[in-house]
């Protein structure tokens, strides 16, 4: 819900082919991204993978080396923060603790020399806000995590910035704080209207707020879309591995007719998988959410995959029964058994089952160059999984 | 202590508590006592009763013996002596400048001990260390060396030697800066140790420039270190008397020394004693009043 009219340039940030490095270190390897004002924009990684670096150049906190960093149309790149008009909120906070909530949200009015009356009614706006009404006097060592949490968002947001800049803000509380704070975030940045570029390596709490995604590795954007897009369509086996939890199967190209890939496993059975383009030759990765493959009991459509297999582990998730199943070609598939009925039953470890999924549904994430590499994965387990996936 | 402690930042009064819970060993009442055996004795014996000697003798009539009698002579002496406003004042002068030289040294020197020397960081604090550990006489001997008529900085500056380089309260406050600069830097690097990083790109951020910064957050929050180390640090320099003995010269005559010099060079022990327990009284005025500002500080800032 932005307040801004399209063509509108308040709170976009472009990102224009940014290089960063540490010595020999590449942190960030030609970056580019586009962030319309008005967005909730999240840089998604495992630790290293360049996000908050890109972050801190967009605050100005790094230099980078090559490339440009726009705000609202004006190259920014070598302008020093604080004239930069984008706030940022620090993992550690960075409070103030010699000062009350209502002196740390009024630090940067008061530097800016704003009249007496407009910093108040800023500060009490900004505190509002954040709920936190009530508080202005206490010191940040009074407050519990979550509120000083708020104290720093207040902080940041009084200055009315063109964007925010968001640095794993909830990595220091716990779960259910932190579920509640994201829910609060996503509130606070529609309300307000403002950017946020937000940096996690937690996939859920990226996928729970943001309308768009940058899925970053060794410096470069894997993927940026939707958090629907990235978990529909993963662009790279690293994008599917760590969006949810995805099964990884090396396909063997035996017969194609159009964009209709088939790998024959004898007996009537096959694994099928679509593709719009040239680009898979004779061996293709393909990925499989867990709840897209179903236990068959009839007849399977012409445009089906069709497998049998061992079921080797079964776990009751509660909303799902999760179930490895070993495949023929080696491969374990990680199946997600929806519990919509009271008293169903499952199979048990060792019995036979026959899978099948939608030819649509097995996404072709890489072909002949990344395959020997994901092979190996694959064989290993067949399962990419990241922390805090949705079997957890 | 411990509400010392608490208001001065250096651990908390929960700390001790949590201490104090600790396991009980048993008959634990009697074991505290055997441990502080030894220090009060120590303390009894070295400190208090040397004390209440001073005190005795400061209000003793002239000669001191046992049928003298008691009386405040030595106090009026003092208060009264023309000569005393001056030695007060000059000490006064020759203390807070080398307090304010060594805060200008070490308020940066702590900074960037703790932000900004990395690896550094504990060879500097090493250094810091050792440099207290060289006897403070072989100290002032080598400023001495260094600031004489023949000295390295005579030597090395043009147009001929300078002669108030030694034997001036120039050479004193050069000196007793040196002398306790690790007393001074030490609790204002712990203070800092304290402060989280993020706490100056936060203010980077909003817009505070290095002056700001400074001003606002860094001395705010290192203000419990800097009171610590005025504490201990302006008291010993009021009775200091072996640095300006060694490089002083007549405009630099301090309370020390005059205490010194009636004990042991006039033999006045009623004068001398009674000067020196209004200078331990001054230092425990000027302590509390440092006490009283830290806690302010800390309500206030």
């Amino acid at each position: 819900m932005s307040t801004h009219r399209s063509g509108d340039r308040i709170g976009e940030i472009l990102v224009d082919a940014v290089t960063k490095r540490f010595d020999d270190v590449t942190a960030v390897d030609d970056i580019s991204i586009t962030i319309p004002g008005g967005e909730f924009f999240s840089m998604l990684g495992p630790s290293g993978c360049g996000k908050t670096t890109t972050l801190r150049m967009i605050a100005g906190f790094e230099a980078p080396d090559a490339g440009r960093i726009l705000l609202q149309g004006a190259d920014v790149t070598h302008v020093p923060p604080p004239k930069r008009n984008v706030n940022m909120v620090f993992q550690a906070y960075g409070l103030f603790p010699h000062m009350t909530v209502g002196e740390n949200v009024a630090f940067g009015p008061k530097i800016k020399k704003w009249s007496r009356e407009e910093t108040r009614e800023r500060v009490a706006e900004a505190i509002k806000t954040v709920r936190l009404d009530g508080f202005e006097d206490r010191r940040p060592g009074q407050l519990s995590g979550g509120q000083q949490q708020r104290v720093a968002l207040a902080r940041a947001l009084v200055n009315r910035p063109a964007a925010l800049l968001l640095d794993e803000p909830l990595g220091a509380l716990d779960l259910k704080l932190r579920k509640e704070m994201q829910l609060e975030l996503k509130d606070l940045q529609q309300r307000t209207g403002t950017t946020f570029v937000y940096v996690t390596h937690d996939q859920e709490e990226a996928m729970t707020m943001s309308d768009r995604i940058a899925v970053m590795n060794g410096g470069v954007v894997e993927q940026l879309a939707t958090p629907k897009e990235l978990y529909q369509r993963p662009a790279s086996a690293f994008v599917a591995g760590f969006i949810g939890t995805s099964n990884l199967i090396e396909l063997r190209v035996d017969r194609r007719d159009g964009g209709l890939l088939t790998m024959d496993l004898g007996e009537g059975q096959r694994i099928l998988a679509v593709v719009p383009d040239d680009r898979v030759s004779d061996r293709a990765t393909i990925t499989v959410r867990p709840e897209w493959i179903k236990l068959s009991t009839g007849e399977v459509g012409d445009r089906a995959t069709h497998v049998g297999g061992t079921v080797v582990d079964v776990v009751y998730l509660g909303s799902v029964t999760q179930l490895i199943v070993l495949l023929p070609t080696g491969e374990r598939l990680t199946v997600h058994r929806l519990n919509d009925e009271v008293g169903g039953e499952d199979p048990r470890p060792g019995q036979q089952v026959t899978l099948h999924w939608a030819a649509e549904h097995s996404y072709v994430v890489g072909s002949e160059a990344g395959a020997a590499e994901i092979a190996g994965n694959a064989k290993a387990g067949g399962t990419a999984e990241t922390a805090g996936a949705t079997s957890s | 202590m411990a509400e010392l402690q608490e208001t001065l930042g250096i651990g908390s009064a929960d700390d001790t508590r949590r201490a104090r819970r600790g396991p009980r060993r048993p008959g634990g009442a009697r074991g505290a006592f055997g441990i502080l055996f030894a220090p009060v004795t120590l303390l009894v014996v070295l400190f208090l009763v040397p004390f209440l000697i001073m005190v005795q003798m400061s209000v003793v009539q002239f000669p001191p013996n046992t049928d003298s009698g008691y009386t405040l002579d030595h106090y009026v002496e003092v208060l009264t002596n023309p000569l005393n406003p001056s030695i007060a004042w000059t000490t006064f002068v020759i203390a807070t400048t080398s307090m304010i030289v060594m805060l200008v040294i070490a308020l940066p020197l702590a900074y960037f001990m703790v932000f900004k020397a990395g690896r550094w960081e504990l060879f500097l604090l090493l250094a810091l260390v050792l440099a207290d550990e060289l006897a403070p006489v072989v100290k002032v001997y080598a400023w001495q060396v260094i600031l004489g008529r023949n000295g390295i900085i005579n030597w090395l500056i043009p147009g001929g030697p300078v002669d108030w380089l030694l034997y001036s309260r120039f050479a004193v406050i050069v000196t007793l800066s040196t002398t306790y600069i690790t007393y001074t830097t030490i609790p204002i690097y712990a203070a800092m140790k304290a402060i989280e990083p993020a706490t100056f790109e936060a203010a980077t951020d909003l817009g505070a420039g290095w002056w700001q910064q400074a001003r606002k957050i860094l001395i705010p929050l290192a203000a419990p270190g800097i009171f610590v180390a005025m504490i201990l640090v302006y008291i010993p320099m009021l009775t200091d008397f072996v640095t300006s003995d060694i490089v002083g010269g007549t405009g630099s005559y301090m309370m020390g020394q005059r205490v010194r010099d009636l004990i042991l060079g006039e033999g006045n022990w009623g004068t001398g004693s009674a000067l020196n327990f209004l200078l331990l009284a001054m230092s425990i005025v000027l302590s509390l009043g440092a006490y009283r500002l830290a806690r302010l500080n800390r309500i206030e800032a």
